[in-house]
């Protein structure tokens, strides 16, 4: 027969450590808490049917957070056979919390004590004897990540399961909260499972209104239930839940005290908070944070990532990707279309992603071991003072730097916000900070137009966080972001060494999403590109075409290009590198050489490119189509993530077209003002439009936020239900 | 009684009293702020702390940290 157990605990516990550990999975684990946010299940080793659900990190049973809801009515509905609950051996008192409420819930239920190795390096002591005997479950000591104990504590799971016989529920509440919780049980039996009785009464205790909507008792029962409740609350002079929460940890003291023995005195400070106290020093703190990411983006983009790029493009990507390849093609006498195809279509096209991979995993494992190590978790705490002022919590910012590389993984770390407001306005914004494949873009125009000059860049940086600071602002005042940003709370892992495979996995993970589009989505836009551009209607019918002036490209880029006159490049050639910038903003570059005749696979440095542009381009009209293409909607890959992150249909085309929105208007004041001062456009409908546009943001700026009276804060379980609908 | 955002960096302190909506005391009180419990505040920017409480850390900002009475 089938076991299925489910691991719970609380946040940045050790359950991903330890069901990779126990499934021999590879899931990824973070220093962060909130890494598991969907249940993920995998197969016992060595027990094909033995199924081990991870659960998403909780810290009670009541129904606040979205991982709350998740966790327990997976834990009610779906009865697993065993719960192994896995605490912090470090952290016993806080965890335990949980456990007094796992074991009510009627189920077998095994504790495994983790991070053995750590309590024993501080010379604490935990009688697992003594806790097993006062919560009424087996206790196991485990270290998940040296691998000591796992497999044994699983074991004892399925003893458990198999036995089917739950624990001695210890008595966790004083005379008159029992007396009242035993009324309820009378009063409900036999309209619950019997084993989930208690777990019930103490919901209905606690007035639950999720457990008490999935009840549907009958009014009289409940006035008759209330009654109880209100005698007991009268007599402790506190409210119910109150009650129920400080009887828990009231127990629980006695059960630590009893237990655990610490060495180091209560309160005194762990080597954890000695460095707290200095990387989140009140003076110290920003300029150690700027230190530390000048840092990483100096080894990131810096002479190293600059030497691996140049290596990938030129040896990698050109000469082994495409020019081996034509070598061996032409020597076999294939046709000249089916080489053009493969290697100028779909070799260069992939090719010109890779070049991006080396610089990005650098930036990637940079932030990796930042997040291991524990920093990123304080970056969110030092930023949270300054985000807050637009609209954006401190959780906000650990996604905009990830962006920096690619967007996509970007947009999927944003998935730790638990706010729905807040998590949806960092996915609507953080794909303007500009991403490693915009920066090809900022090269070719800022070599062609401006003398290299190192400021366009800086300027792009500059006009994303701009876009970010100011859409937060502008979003806050609106409907659907209305409210205070969510309170900042957030739990800190201790600093510990990054562990080597947490930090590869943790960069794999994140720099995959970014190489798998390059044999997929990049691979069919290669080749779709470059038969739109090759073929065409002449004289002599459908064919190739050796102009591509005369290519359906050119037809179809030149009947829509009008509607971009206006921001200064209304030729056909730029919206068909707009569009070829969706399927990956790379291409961009890759458009232009091809369109310019100058070849596929050109780089971005390319000498008679940065001509051909110049030619077509002024630097306003460069300009304008840079900040277009940097701020509107990211590539096919990043809306596919927004998608998946927004969960709604509605919400991802409300982002999609924000951002496509918000570079028109920007492209547009851009070039009309600047033509009025250089004199390039003259006064007319544009520039109208222009002043417009301009006094829209400012009102949209400045208006008054007329939701701020009434600052309501939309609550996480009201996020759980738009989800789970 | 003093909101806890008044405390002093390195200060060991009471809870006497939390305040505000039930889900904000409830979810506070997961974490282990709980009425007689004791928190050491471990650093201070501008109003938003890092408390250790419970043998574990948590950050609240300065909000949050002005429902706990101390």
């Amino acid at each position: 027969m089938e076991l299925k157990i489910a691991l719970a605990g609380n946040p940045n516990c050790g359950k991903t450590t330890l069901f990779n550990d126990l499934t021999g999975s590879n899931q990824y684990v973070g220093n962060w808490p909130g890494v598991t946010v969907e249940k993920k299940e995998g197969k016992l080793k060595g027990h094909k049917d033995v199924i081990i659900q991870d659960l998403p990190g909780i810290y009670s049973l009541s129904p606040y957070t979205l991982e709350e809801v998740v966790a327990r009515s997976y834990l009610v509905s779906e009865k697993p056979d065993a719960i192994l609950n896995i605490i912090d051996g470090t952290n016993v008192e806080r965890n335990l919390y949980l456990t007094t409420q796992l074991v009510e819930l009627g189920l077998p239920v095994v504790m495994a004590v983790n991070m053995m190795d750590l309590v024993r390096k501080n010379g604490d002591k935990i009688d697992v004897a003594k806790l097993s005997a006062a919560l009424g479950c087996e206790v196991v000591e485990i270290s998940a990540l040296k691998g000591e104990g796992g497999i044994a504590a699983a074991e004892k799971a399925m003893a458990a399961a198999q036995a089917k016989k739950a624990g001695e529920l210890p008595h966790v509440f004083t005379g008159s909260v029992e007396h009242a919780i035993a009324h309820i049980e009378e009063s409900i039996s036999g309209k619950v499972p019997n084993n989930f009785l208690r777990w019930y009464a103490i919901k209905i205790f606690e007035r639950d209104s999720k457990v008490m909507e999935t009840l549907h008792l009958d009014a009289e029962l409940k006035a008759h239930l209330e009654e109880h409740i209100a005698d007991c609350e009268a007599e402790l002079d506190d409210d119910a839940e109150s009650i129920i929460t400080n009887q828990r940890y009231a127990y629980i003291n006695g059960v630590v005290d009893k237990a655990v023995k610490k060495k180091a005195a209560k309160h005194s400070l762990s080597t954890s908070d000695k460095i707290d106290r200095v990387v989140t020093n009140r003076v110290a703190a920003l300029p150690i944070f700027a230190a530390v990411m000048f840092l990483v983006y100096y080894i990131a983009i810096g002479p190293l990532g600059t030497f691996l790029t140049d290596w990938t493009n030129d040896v990698l990507g050109t000469a082994w990707l495409v020019d081996i390849p034509r070598g061996w093609l032409e020597g076999v006498g294939c046709a000249g279309w089916l080489t053009g195809l493969i290697c100028d279509g779909i070799l260069a096209g992939v090719g010109a992603v890779l070049g991006f991979v080396p610089q990005m995993l650098v930036l990637f494992l940079m932030l990796s071991i930042l997040e291991d190590v524990g920093y990123m978790a304080r970056v969110a705490f030092i930023m949270d003072r300054i985000f807050r002022k637009f609209g954006l919590s401190g959780k906000s910012f650990i996604p905009m730097l990830i962006s920096s590389g690619c967007g996509v993984p970007g947009v999927m770390a944003s998935r730790t916000i638990e706010n729905e407001r807040d998590r949806r306005m960092t996915i609507m914004t953080t794909c303007f900070v500009p991403c490693g494949a915009k920066m090809p873009i900022i090269g070719l125009f800022a070599g062609a137009l401006f003398g290299g000059s190192g400021l366009v860049a800086v300027s792009a940086y500059f006009i994303g966080v701009a876009a970010i600071i100011l859409s937060g602002i502008i979003l806050k005042k609106t409907k659907g972001f209305s409210g205070d940003p969510a309170p900042f709370v957030m739990e800190l892992p201790q600093y510990h060494t990054p562990s080597a495979k947490n930090v590869f996995h943790a960069t794999w993970e994140r720099g995959w999403s970014f190489i798998k589009r390059a044999g997929t989505v990049i691979v069919a836009s290669s080749m779709i590109l470059w038969f739109l551009q090759g073929f065409g209607f002449t004289e002599t019918g459908f064919g190739a075409v050796e102009d591509n002036n005369s290519s359906l490209l050119a037809a179809i880029g030149g009947a829509v290009c009008g509607i971009f006159a206006p921001l200064g490049f209304g030729n056909w050639q730029s919206t068909v590198a707009t569009v070829t910038g969706l399927i990956a903003k790379e291409n961009v570059v890759a458009t232009f050489g091809v369109l310019f005749h100058i070849g596929d696979g050109v780089a971005e440095d390319d000498v008679a490119l940065w001509g051909a542009i110049a030619q077509h381009y002024t630097m306003l009209s460069a300009y304008s189509f840079m900040v277009f293409n940097l701020l509107c909607a990211p590539c096919f890959a990043a809306m596919g993530a927004i998608k998946r992150e927004m969960n709604s249909a509605k919400w991802t085309a409300a982002a999609i077209g924000y951002m496509c929105g918000l570079a028109y208007l920007v492209s547009l004041m851009i070039y009309q003002f600047g033509g009025l001062i250089t004199g390039e456009v003259s006064f007319g409908l544009g520039t109208v439009a222009a002043v417009l546009v301009l006094a829209f943001f400012i009102y949209m700026l400045f208006r008054k936020n007329k939701y701020d009276d009434n600052r309501l804060t939309v609550s996480a379980v009201h996020a759980a239900k738009v989800v789970t609908r | 009684m003093m909101p806890l955002a008044m405390a002093k960096t390195g200060d060991t302190v009471t809870i006497r009293k939390v305040t505000g909506k039930d889900e904000v005391r409830q979810h506070l009180a997961e974490l282990g702020f709980v009425v007689d419990g004791t928190v050491t505040v471990v650093s201070e920017i501008a109003g938003n702390l890092i408390l250790q409480v419970k043998d574990s850390r948590i950050a609240l900002d300065k909000t949050m940290a002005n429902r706990i009475m101390i």
